[in-house]
C-alpha cells in the first residue's frame, strides 16, 4: 500500500506519459465514513489541523455546531451539520465529515493546467503539489464537491492529501486515527466497499432506513472517500453532497473538443495563411494614377 | 458503572438518559457503536433536546427536564403489566419476595410513612421488612437506636434489618416488595406519564415496548444497559432517578451480565477516583461512613456501621461490610501509623466527627453566612460549576481569603472581575486571593481511576511550565508548615496533625506511587492465610482486601483500592492486551477495584444453579468438580459458595440481594423512588398537587435564594456540555474557541418567532436568580410540549462560557455563567444541586 | 484637389509620405500589441500541456498565472483607449456594404477591383470591433477567473461558463490576431512601417485607403 502512495498514475497540465503509470494497481485506498455511527464530536477536524500544522482561525457562531460554513485552504476537514425533520416527524442530525473525496476521475486534475501540481498516486490519493501550483484556480471549477480552496496568502490551493506523508509510511490519515467512534475507517478501496455496503444492509434491514445505501459516485468513476449515508437517496440532505457529482460539462467541453477545435484552427490559419501568402504574394502599393487621383474633386 | 466501558459492546438494547455520551463521552461512546455495529443493539436516548447521542438513536424521545422518574416508573409498571419481567431472577436475587412491616405506606398523597414535616425529614422505621420465626434485630447492629432530632446525613443511626426476614415466593402477599412495587407504580400509566414528562403515549410505548422487548417471552438471554451521567443527578430527586435505573434493570434481570448494568458516565478522567477517596463530606476512603458524634469511640463507630445479615433463613448471605471494622482499623492505621494502638482504639478519636451537613451547597451557603472564612478551591472552579453563582460570588466576597490551584486563571480566582462588579466595588472586595498554578493531567505521574473503575496509572508527558508545581507538593507543603506551627505553638487537639503518618521518602514531594501503595496497604506483622498457608512477611504489600485484619496488624488507605500495587508489582501499571473471553474485560489492562472485577456483581449473570443465563456471553460460573466459581472475570461472589447454598448475588447488601426496596432510609426520601416535580417547575405535580416537590428539600434564606413562579417563567431550561469544550478548561485553547466560539441558547424555531427571534441575534435569558446573555441557537431539535395540557417550551444553554478565557478576554461574548440562573436546592441523599432543570424567561438582548 | 498635385505623377509623388497615425495611435497599439503577446503566451502555456513551457519563457507558472490578469487589464485599457481613439472610424457604413461584397478581389490581391474605402477597411472595422467585444467578455470572464474564490459555490455556473467563455474567446482572439499581423505584417507591405513611424506613401494610401487618401491629400474634407 505503501509504494502504491509514491507511484504516479496521473499528472496535472503534463505533456506526454505519466513515468511509471500502470505498473501497480494493486492497492487502492479509500476511507470509509459511516455517516450514522458519526457524532460530530470534530476529533477529525483538530486531528487534521494539527497534523497538518495549520494554525486556529478566529470564528463566529453561526446558529450551527458546525465550525464554519464550508472547508477552508487551513481547514481540510469540516463536519457539516445538517438538521432534518423525515416524513414521520422525528428529527435527524445528520452530521458529514466533509474533505476531499479522491474521485477516481478527479476534476481538478482535469482542469490543472500546471505541470504536476495535482497528481494521483497508484493508490487513489489526489494530492496537490503545491510547489508546482500557480494558484490559477481552475481546481476549484473542475471539483463537482467544492473542496479545493485558495489562499490568497500563499496565492496557492489546497486541499485533504488524504494524508498521503502518512500512508505512504504505512499509516492511516490523521483524521482516522483521532476517530473515537469507529465511523471513519481506512483500508483498501474493496474492503470498505465491503464493509459500506455490509452497514448499509444492516442499517436497511435492522435499522428500518429502507434507503440506506454507499454513496461511491459513479460519475466521477468512483471515489476513495466513500460515505453510508442513511438516506442515499437525497445524499443532498447531508451538507449539499451532490447526487450524481461530474466533472463539470464545461470542463470537460473545454479540455476536449474545443481543445482539439482551438487548436486545429490555429494550425489551419497559419498554414491556410501561408498558402494564400505563396498563392498571392504580398499587397504592393500602386502607382497613383493621376487621372483618377483626385477624381471627385 | 457497575459494568465497564468496553463491556457496552456486549449489550442488545441500551436507554441512555440524562446523559450524553456521544457528546460528553466520545471515546468511550465508541462501545455502544460497536454493539449496534456488531449486535444490532437497539440505543434509545431520551433526553429535554435531541443531541449528538439522539442522532445515533434509533428512537428519541424528547422529555421534560426533571421527570425521569415518572418516565422509568412507567417503564416499571409496563414490564409488570406485560410480564417482561426476570421472574426467577427477580426471586431469587431482589427482595422481591421480601415482605414490609406493616404501618408501611405509599406515597399516594406524596408522602411515605414516618413523615416528621416539623424536621422535615422521615422516621423511616415503618420502611422495614417483616421479620419472621420470632429472631430479633440482626447482628452487631443490635438495636435500633432512635432518631436524633436535628441531624441530618449520616448521623442518625437507621433502624436495623431483621436477621431473618418474612418472604412469600409466590410474590403474592400483598405486603410483600413485589406487590407494593406493582401499586406504587400502577398510578405510572402512559397517560399519567404523557401528562408529566410531555412525551406522547404512543411514542412512549413504543420506546418502552422497545425497551423491555429484552425480556420478550421471559427469555432470558438478551441484556439492556441504562446508561446515564450528571442528567440525572443534578435534580432534587437525583439519587431516587438512579435508583429507579436500578430496580428497572433489577426487574429485568439485567444487573451483573456483561452488557447490562446502570452505568454512571464520569464527566472528569479521575471523579471515580475522587469519590472513591471520600469525596464527599459523610464518608471515608473505600464508602465507609464518616463518623458522627454519637460514635463516642471506635466501638461505637463500627456498631452503627457495621451490618448484620438480614435474609430468609433458608439463604445465605456473605454480607461483605461485616468485613467493616478490618476496612476501618487498617485505614486508622494507614492515618496515624504507629499512633493508632489497640489502646487508644486505634486513635479513632483523631477523625474528625460530621455533625451536620457540609455538602456543596452549605460549603457556600455558609461562606456567605460568615461561618466560612476561607477556601482552597483545587481542580474545581467553584463559582462557574456552583448553582446561583450570584450568591458564590458574593460569599466569597465575605470569605477571607481564597487559595485558587489552578492550570488557568479561572472565574474563581477572578471573581472580583465578575461582570457587574464595579472598580469602586472591587477596592471594597477584601478577600486575599491566593493563586498557585497547578500542573496539568499531563504533566504529572499519578493514577485515575475511569467510569469502568479501572485504576490506571499514566506517566507525565511534559513538565509542568515556569512555577506551576505539582497538587501534592503544594499540599504536602502546607501540611509541614501547618505541622511545625503546632509542634512550635501547640493547639487546642494538635495530636491528630501531629501524629499523622507521613511516611513519604520526601516529605515535601510525596511521590505519588508510594500514595498507592499505601492506598494498597501492607502487613505490619507476619500474616498467614490458614486455608493456603501462605505468608506475607511484614512490611509487604498485600495482595488484597481479604488480609486486612482489624487487630492493627494490616494497614491500607483505601480497602477497595487493595490489590493495586502488590508485592507483584503496581497492577494498575500493566497493559495486557489480551481478552481470552473476547467480553472486552481485558483482565491484565490496569487494574479495576474492587479485587480487579470488572463487572460487579457477576453472580447474577448465571442462573441460581450457577450456569449462565446466556452461553454466548459467559463471564462466571461454578464448576462443580473444582467445587468453585470461575470464570472469565474475577467472581464478585464467595469463590466456594454452593449454588445450593442460595447465596444472594448482592453481597454488599445484608440481604444479599438487590433491593427493590430501599430499607431503614437508606435513602433519605422514600424506599421507592416517586415522582417529585423540580423546584421550579411550570405545574404542579399531577401525581399529588399538594405535595409537588420532594419533601425533603431545603431552601436556603439568603437575598440570593429566590425563586421563579411558571406564571412569570414559563420556559423550562437545562444547561449542559458541548463535545467541543472541556469543563472551563478549553476556552483558553484556541483549537476548542474555534471550535465552539461563542456560548449559545438553544431554543426551538416555535418560540424564536414568538418572540420574533432569529438564529445568532444576542437574547437574554433571565431566572429569579440572574439573567444570561447569549446569542440564540434556532433548533428544530428543541420542540414544544404539551405539559399537563399546557404548552410549555423547553430550552437548553451550555455552561463552558464565563468571564475568562480566550473569547471572553477579548471582549466576544457577555461574560455571564450559566450558573448565574439555577438555583442552590439539592438532592437529599447525594446533595447535588438541581442545575438541569429550572425556570425562566427570554427576551431580545 | 489643387493643379499642382495633379500635374505631379511623379514617383517622387507616389513616395511623399503622409501621416496615417498619431504618436497616441501609435503607442496605444504597442502597449495594445505588447499585451496581447504576453496574454498569448501565458494564455497558451495554460491552454496546453504541451506548451506550458510558454510560461518558464515569461518566468514559470505562478508568475505568468500572478500577472496574466494583470496585463489582461492593460490590454482592455488599450482597447478602451483604442475606442475612444477610432471609434469614428471604426463606425460601419454603405461603402462597407459594397466592398464587404467584392471582398474575394480583396483576398486575391486585386485591389485595384475594390471600391475605394476610407481610413480603415471594411475588415479592419470588423477586426476592430471584433477585438473590442472579445475584450469585454475576456475581461468578464477573466476576473471570474482571477477572483474564482470569491464566487460563491451556489453559481458556480458562473464559474464553469467563465471558463468555456475565457477559452473560446481567447481562441477566438488568437484567430484575429493571426490575421492580423498576417495582413498589416507579412500581406501588406507599408502597414507595418505605418504602425512604427506613423507614415504612408501616398502610393499606399491611394492603393488602400484611397476615399482617406483623397481626404488627407486634399485636407478640407473627412470622410464621414
Amino acid at each position: 500500500m505503501s509504494q502504491a502512495a509514491t507511484e504516479l498514475i496521473r499528472i496535472s497540465g503534463h505533456a506526454g506519459v505519466v513515468p511509471g503509470a500502470g505498473l501497480n494497481r494493486e492497492f487502492r485506498v479509500a476511507k470509509l465514513v459511516d455517516t450514522t455511527t458519526c457524532i460530530g464530536c470534530k476529533a477529525c477536524e483538530v486531528a487534521c489541523l494539527e497534523w497538518n500544522g495549520y494554525p486556529f482561525s478566529e470564528t463566529t457562531f453561526d446558529n450551527t455546531y458546525q465550525t464554519m460554513p464550508e472547508t477552508a485552504w487551513n481547514y481540510w476537514n469540516l463536519i457539516k451539520f445538517n438538521e432534518h425533520e423525515r416524513e414521520d416527524g422525528s428529527m435527524m442530525l445528520l452530521m458529514r465529515k466533509d474533505q476531499c473525496m479522491h474521485c477516481e476521475d478527479p476534476g481538478c486534475l482535469a482542469a490543472c493546467p500546471a505541470d504536476g501540481a495535482i497528481v494521483q498516486y497508484a493508490n487513489g490519493i489526489v494530492d496537490f503539489q503545491e510547489a508546482n501550483c500557480i494558484g490559477c484556480g481552475y481546481c476549484m471549477t473542475g471539483c463537482p464537491f467544492n473542496i479545493p480552496k485558495f489562499s490568497p496568502k500563499a496565492r496557492k490551493v489546497f486541499k485533504c492529501t488524504l494524508c498521503n506523508d502518512r500512508v505512504s509510511e504505512g499509516l492511516e490519515p490523521a483524521c482516522i486515527k483521532a476517530c473515537p467512534t469507529g465511523c471513519l475507517h481506512f483500508g483498501t478501496k474493496a474492503e470498505m466497499k465491503e464493509l459500506a455496503e455490509t452497514r448499509a444492509q444492516q442499517l436497511r434491514e435492522q435499522s428500518g432506513f429502507a434507503d440506506a445505501g454507499v454513496y461511491d459516485p459513479p460519475g466521477v468513476g468512483g471515489t476513495h472517500v466513500i460515505y453510508v449515508l442513511h438516506d442515499a437517496k437525497n445524499p443532498e440532505l447531508y451538507g449539499g453532497l451532490p447526487k450524481d457529482p461530474h466533472v463539470p460539462m464545461s470542463v470537460r467541453l473545454w479540455k476536449g473538443p474545443l481543445k482539439w477545435l482551438g487548436n486545429l484552427a490555429i494550425v489551419g490559419g497559419i498554414v491556410g495563411m501561408a498558402f494564400h501568402y505563396m498563392r498571392f504574394g504580398p499587397k504592393k502599393e500602386e502607382e497613383i494614377k493621376p487621372d483618377e487621383d483626385g477624381r471627385r474633386r | 458503572m457497575t459494568n465497564g466501558w468496553i463491556d457496552i459492546k456486549n449489550t442488545d438494547m441500551m436507554l441512555i438518559m440524562g446523559g450524553n455520551p456521544a457528546e460528553n463521552h466520545p471515546c468511550g461512546f465508541k462501545w455502544a457503536m460497536e454493539a449496534k455495529r456488531n449486535r444490532n443493539a437497539k440505543l434509545i436516548s431520551v433526553d429535554p433536546r435531541f443531541t449528538r447521542t439522539s442522532a445515533t438513536a434509533d428512537l428519541f424521545l424528547q422529555i421534560r427536564a426533571g421527570t425521569d422518574i415518572a418516565f422509568l416508573g412507567g417503564v416499571i409498571r409496563y414490564a409488570l403489566e406485560n410480564n417482561r419481567i426476570a421472574k426467577e431472577y427477580l426471586v431469587n436475587y431482589t427482595n422481591a419476595a421480601f415482605i414490609v412491616k406493616e404501618g408501611f405506606k405509599l406515597p399516594e398523597d406524596g408522602l411515605y410513612s414516618g413523615f416528621d414535616s416539623a424536621a422535615g425529614k422521615y422516621d423511616p422505621s415503618t420502611w422495614n421488612y417483616e421479620g419472621s420465626g420470632g429472631s430479633g434485630p440482626a447482628g452487631a447492629t443490635g438495636h435500633a437506636p432512635e432518631p436524633v432530632p436535628g441531624k441530618v446525613g449520616g448521623a442518625t443511626p437507621p433502624p436495623a434489618l431483621p436477621a431473618n426476614v418474612a418472604y412469600d415466593l409466590t410474590l403474592q402477599h400483598p405486603r410483600c416488595v413485589f406487590q407494593l412495587l406493582k401499586q406504587q407504580y400502577s398510578r405510572y400509566t402512559p397517560e399519567a406519564v404523557e401528562r408529566i414528562t410531555g412525551i406522547p403515549k404512543d411514542q412512549y410505548l413504543k420506546a418502552v415496548d422497545l425497551f423491555t422487548s429484552v425480556r420478550k417471552d421471559g427469555d432470558m438471554k438478551k441484556v439492556a444497559t441504562i446508561i446515564y451521567a450528571v442528567g440525572w443527578t443534578q435534580h432534587t430527586f437525583g439519587t431516587q432517578i438512579i435508583r429507579t435505573a436500578a430496580m428497572i434493570q433489577l426487574l429485568l434481570g439485567n444487573v451483573g451480565r456483561a452488557g447490562g448494568g446502570v452505568n454512571a458516565l464520569r464527566g472528569h478522567s479521575n471523579i471515580q477516583g475522587a469519590t472513591d477517596m471520600a469525596g464527599l463530606y459523610d464518608s471515608l476512603p473505600g464508602y465507609l461512613k464518616a463518623p458522627v458524634p454519637a460514635d463516642s469511640d471506635l466501638a461505637t463507630y463500627l456498631k452503627r456501621t457495621t451490618p448484620g445479615s438480614s435474609k430468609p433463613s433458608p439463604w445465605a448471605s456473605m454480607n461483605y461490610y461485616s468485613n467493616t471494622p478490618k476496612f476501618a482499623v487498617s485505614l486508622l492505621k494507614s492515618l496515624y501509623g504507629d499512633a493508632a494502638t489497640k489502646q487508644n482504639g486505634f486513635a479513632f478519636d483523631y477523625l474528625p466527627k460530621v455533625d451536620r451537613d457540609y455538602s456543596w451547597t452549605h460549603i457556600w451557603d455558609d461562606m456567605y453566612n460568615d461561618k466560612v472564612k476561607g477556601m482552597m478551591a483545587f481542580g474545581m472552579n467553584g463559582v462557574m460549576i456552583g448553582p446561583d453563582t450570584n450568591k458564590n460570588i458574593n460569599a466569597l466576597k465575605k470569605a477571607d481569603w481564597l487559595v485558587v490551584g489552578e492550570i488557568y486563571p479561572d472565574e474563581t480566582s477572578e471573581f472580583w472581575k465578575a461582570p457587574g462588579i464595579t472598580t469602586d466595588e472591587q477596592k471594597n472586595i477584601k478577600t486575599t486571593v491566593y493563586r498557585l498554578p497547578c500542573a496539568g493531567f499531563a504533566e504529572k505521574d499519578g493514577s485515575m481511576t475511569n467510569s469502568a473503575r479501572w485504576v490506571t496509572w499514566k506517566y507525565a508527558a511534559v513538565p509542568p511550565p515556569g512555577q506551576a508545581r505539582l497538587d501534592q507538593d503544594i499540599l504536602a507543603q502546607i501540611f509541614l508548615r501547618v505541622r511545625d506551627l503546632y509542634k512550635k505553638e501547640g493547639g487546642k487537639f494538635p495530636d491528630p496533625i501531629l501524629n499523622l503518618n507521613w511516611a513519604y521518602a520526601d516529605a515535601a514531594h510525596p511521590s505519588l506511587s508510594q500514595v498507592a501503595m499505601e492506598l494498597n496497604g501492607k502487613a505490619l506483622a507476619d500474616l498467614t492465610d490458614p486455608a493456603t498457608g501462605q505468608v506475607i512477611r511484614a512490611g509487604q504489600q498485600l495482595p488484597g482486601f481479604g488480609w486486612l485484619k482489624d487487630d492493627g496488624t494490616t494497614m491500607c488507605g483505601n480497602w477497595i483500592y487493595s490489590g493495586c500495587w502488590t508485592e507483584a508489582g503496581a497492577q494498575i501499571q500493566r497493559r495486557g492486551t489480551e481478552d481470552p473471553s473476547d467480553l472486552g474485560v481485558y483482565p491484565n489492562w490496569a487494574w479495576s477495584w474492587p479485587a480487579n472485577r470488572r463487572v460487579l456483581y457477576n453472580r447474577a449473570s448465571c442462573n441460581p444453579d450457577g450456569k449462565p443465563w446466556d452461553p454466548e456471553r459467559k463471564q462466571v460460573w461454578w464448576n462443580e468438580a473444582a467445587g468453585k466459581w470461575v470464570g472469565n472475570d474475577v467472581p464478585d461472589f464467595k469463590p466456594d459458595s454452593h449454588p445450593k447454598d442460595h447465596m444472594g448475588p448482592f453481597i454488599m447488601n445484608p440481604e444479599g440481594i438487590g433491593r427493590l426496596f430501599a430499607p431503614i432510609g437508606v435513602l433519605a426520601d422514600g424506599p421507592f423512588p416517586e415522582h417529585y416535580e423540580p423546584i421550579e417547575s411550570p405545574i404542579k405535580n399531577p401525581l399529588h398537587t399538594d405535595q409537588s416537590n420532594n419533601p425533603l428539600v431545603k431552601k436556603f434564606k439568603t437575598p440570593y435564594d429566590k425563586f421563579g413562579s411558571p406564571e412569570e417563567y414559563g420556559i423550562v431550561c437545562t444547561t449542559y456540555r458541548l463535545t467541543e469544550q472541556y469543563h472551563y478548561w478549553t476556552k483558553n485553547n484556541p483549537m476548542n474557541v474555534q471550535l465552539i466560539p461563542e456560548p449559545f441558547v438553544e431554543i426551538p424555531v416555535e418560540l424564536a418567532e414568538e418572540k420574533g427571534i432569529r438564529g445568532t441575534d444576542p437574547i437574554k435569558v433571565i431566572s429569579a436568580r440572574g439573567t444570561y446573555i447569549a446569542k440564540a441557537f434556532v433548533t428544530r431539535r428543541l420542540k414544544p410540549m404539551m405539559i399537563d395540557g399546557k404548552k410549555v417550551y423547553q430550552i437548553g444553554l451550555p455552561i463552558h462560557q464565563g468571564f475568562r478565557g480566550i473569547a471572553e478576554d477579548e471582549g466576544r461574548d457577555a461574560r455571564t455563567p450559566a450558573n448565574l440562573l439555577t438555583p442552590a436546592v439539592a438532592d437529599p441523599n447525594a446533595h447535588t444541586p438541581e442545575t438541569k432543570g429550572f425556570l425562566v424567561k427570554i427576551e431580545k438582548a | 484637389m489643387t493643379t499642382d498635385a495633379v500635374s505631379r505623377s511623379s514617383a517622387a509623388h507616389n513616395e511623399e509620405m503622409v501621416p496615417r497615425y498619431t504618436l497616441a495611435e501609435r503607442v496605444n497599439h504597442w502597449i495594445g500589441a505588447l499585451a496581447y503577446i504576453y496574454l498569448l503566451i501565458t494564455g497558451l502555456a495554460f491552454w496546453s500541456p504541451y506548451l506550458y513551457w510558454l510560461a518558464a519563457v515569461v518566468g514559470g507558472g505562478p508568475v505568468a498565472r500572478a500577472w496574466h490578469p494583470w496585463v489582461g487589464l492593460i490590454f482592455t485599457a488599450s482597447l478602451f483607449w483604442s475606442f475612444k481613439q477610432w471609434h469614428g472610424d471604426m463606425k460601419i457604413d454603405d461603402a462597407d456594404r459594397a466592398w464587404a461584397k467584392a471582398i474575394p478581389n480583396y483576398i486575391q490581391n486585386e485591389d485595384d477591383k475594390l471600391p475605394p474605402v476610407g481610413r480603415f477597411n471594411y475588415g479592419q472595422k470588423l477586426f476592430f470591433w471584433a477585438m473590442f467585444y472579445s475584450v469585454i467578455l475576456l475581461l468578464l470572464s477573466g476576473i471570474t477567473l482571477w477572483y474564482t474564490e470569491a464566487l460563491p459555490w451556489s453559481l458556480r455556473f458562473v464559474r464553469y461558463a467563465a471558463i468555456l467563455i475565457h477559452a473560446s474567446v481567447a481562441l477566438f482572439t488568437i484567430g484575429l490576431f493571426l490575421i492580423h499581423v498576417y495582413m498589416s505584417a507579412i500581406l501588406e507591405e507599408g502597414s507595418f512601417g505605418s504602425m512604427v513611424h506613423g507614415y504612408v506613401t501616398r502610393a499606399w494610401a491611394w492603393t488602400f485607403h484611397r476615399s482617406w487618401y483623397e481626404q488627407v491629400s486634399g485636407g478640407s474634407r473627412r470622410v464621414q
